[in-house]
């Protein structure tokens, strides 16, 4: 955890403001583009924002949050709640949406998702990298960040306001891409749905910001062996892994709770995880709120 | 126990308003019939309530609510929504509510003397929109209720100075309670260890949601 103070609230488009967060002991941790911070709200509730500010800034991180029109409690307590002034604990930054170096980029915006996005562009364009941003909102007032990307980038940047214009054409954009440009993809499902029928998968890199809607098989009960205390933790059917570690006496962070914010991540030895998160677990990791098992038992490294 | 002579005796409206007297003009103003944004900041830090229902025959029942601060949501300056989660499926509330749709509520802040009671009537709902603003762990309450409120106002924080409610020092009073399952297992007169009934709501604890 990090201690940070609300700075600045800042309204930026309709229905969005901009946090800015003063650390308050110390510099604070530093980050890449992609990363984003869990915030730790004064009405208990966690949630998970892309930092959008200069990653060269290590006294404050800034954040935007869009007032959600079915809000549990998260985005409504920012726009409505949230004073100036207000201390606030933050996670350090994870990353699940690295930039990777490619010859080309083409960065594919939906509403809030620029935040993920926005801090992307400076790299390429300093280094002379061809990079493209299409961002795609409702309309222009409701579009965060349209002038200051306008102003630092011009002709790199394409704004889209689906009320006048409709929805960008983006198999017309893949079309266009130069082969090995990467594609980074940040918005509401229907945009990365048609990202995903647009791109070749290994050209694409998405992120969400809320859960995908799918289906998973039945749950069902399985061991989860803790190979460095040499215990085995039985998890019931109608439990999670995550609880039911913590139950036995191996808390884990836990964040979101709905496998999108990473926090809850584990190191499995052995054993055929079942993945539902929406991270895209690496290798060997699995995150313990929602993921499950395929075999009998999971060996993990606690 | 100690035995009274008689039953205490019963006094009119009349008398009852002859010993408190008339209540002051300010504290008759500060009814609302809305939802202003002082008590919209109010419920959404507030994470218990105590609800108020009846049947038709104005049998009356209480029962509690509490989740994280804000868990009532406001939908707009009249009306409110509270999840209903797992509980002991007995539905009282519900119940009442299908005869006389009237309900009393009053939130409680841990820290702060002042309340506030939001009274008015309510309704049962699965309204999609509404249950989706209360998904907590990936899991939403099957059912919610909608209050339509007709009054809300600050109560004064006397009874919770007098109780000294939050003052930490009156969690001691728990240490004089026997463990539920203790307590349960004699009214029950049955043959349970209480350790047994204790072990099973702790496990019934671990699943909130």
């Amino acid at each position: 955890m990090q201690h940070t103070v609300v700075d600045r609230i800042e309204k930026i488009a309709e229905d969005t403001v901009a946090l800015h967060l003063r650390g308050t002991s110390g510099p604070l941790a530093p980050w890449e583009p992609g990363a984003h911070i869990d915030l730790a709200l004064p009405n208990w509730l966690t949630r998970q924002y892309s930092l959008c500010g200069d990653p060269a800034d290590r006294d404050s991180y800034r954040v935007a949050v869009r007032h959600e029109r079915l809000s549990r409690g998260g985005s409504e307590y920012v726009h409505r709640f949230l004073r100036r002034g207000r201390a606030l604990d933050v996670s350090l930054p994870r990353n699940h949406f690295p930039l990777v170096p490619a010859p080309g980029y083409l960065f594919l915006a939906g509403g809030i998702g620029i935040t993920a996005l926005l801090p992307m562009l400076r790299a390429p364009a300093a280094a002379g990298v061809p990079a493209s941003l299409v961002y795609v909102g409702r309309s222009a007032g409701a579009m965060p960040f349209a002038e200051e990307l306008r102003a630092s980038y011009g002709e790199r940047v394409r704004i889209v306001a689906t009320r006048e214009e409709g929805r960008p054409d983006l198999a017309a954009l893949a079309a266009e891409s130069a082969p090995g440009t990467l594609v980074y993809c940040c918005g509401p499902d229907a945009m990365l749905a048609a990202a995903e029928a647009a791109f070749p998968a290994e050209r694409l890199r998405a992120e969400r910001f809320r859960p995908a809607h799918r289906t998973f098989g039945p749950d069902t009960e399985f061991e989860a062996v803790c190979a460095r205390s040499a215990r085995t933790v039985r998890v019931a059917a109608d439990d999670s892994l995550l609880d039911a570690l913590a139950h036995a006496g191996y808390p884990l962070p836990s964040g979101c709770r709905e496998g999108v914010c990473g926090s809850c991540a584990l190191t499995v030895l052995d054993g055929e995880p079942d993945h539902r998160d929406d991270i895209g677990a690496p290798e060997g990791r699995m995150y313990a709120c929602v993921s499950r098992a395929r075999s009998a038992r999971l060996v993990l490294d606690l | 126990m100690i035995q009274t002579a008689a039953r205490p005796r019963r006094l009119s409206p009349a008398d009852v308003r002859a010993r408190l007297g008339e209540p002051e003009e300010m504290i008759k103003a500060k009814i609302q019939d809305r939802i202003d944004a002082h008590f919209h900041r109010f419920i959404a830090h507030s994470p218990f309530l105590t609800m108020a229902t009846a049947d038709a025959a104005g049998r009356a029942d209480c029962s509690p609510r509490g989740d994280y601060p804000g868990f009532v949501k406001v939908l707009d300056a009249h009306t409110l929504a509270i999840p209903d989660r797992p509980g002991n499926k007995i539905a009282d509330s519900f119940r009442n509510l299908a005869e006389n749709d009237g309900i009393g509520l009053v939130f409680l802040i841990p820290g702060l003397p002042e309340m506030l009671r939001v009274n008015g009537s309510a309704y049962p709902t699965d309204d999609a929109d509404v249950l989706a603003r209360m998904r907590t762990e990936a899991r939403e309450p099957e059912l919610a209720l909608v209050v339509d409120v007709a009054e809300a106002y600050f109560h004064c924080g006397r009874a919770l100075l007098r109780s000294r409610l939050w003052d930490p020092a009156s969690q001691a009073l728990a240490d004089e309670i026997p463990s539920a399952g203790e307590m349960v297992a004699a009214q029950s007169g049955l043959d349970i260890a209480p350790d047994d009934i204790n072990d099973a709501l702790q496990e019934a604890y671990r699943k909130l949601y």
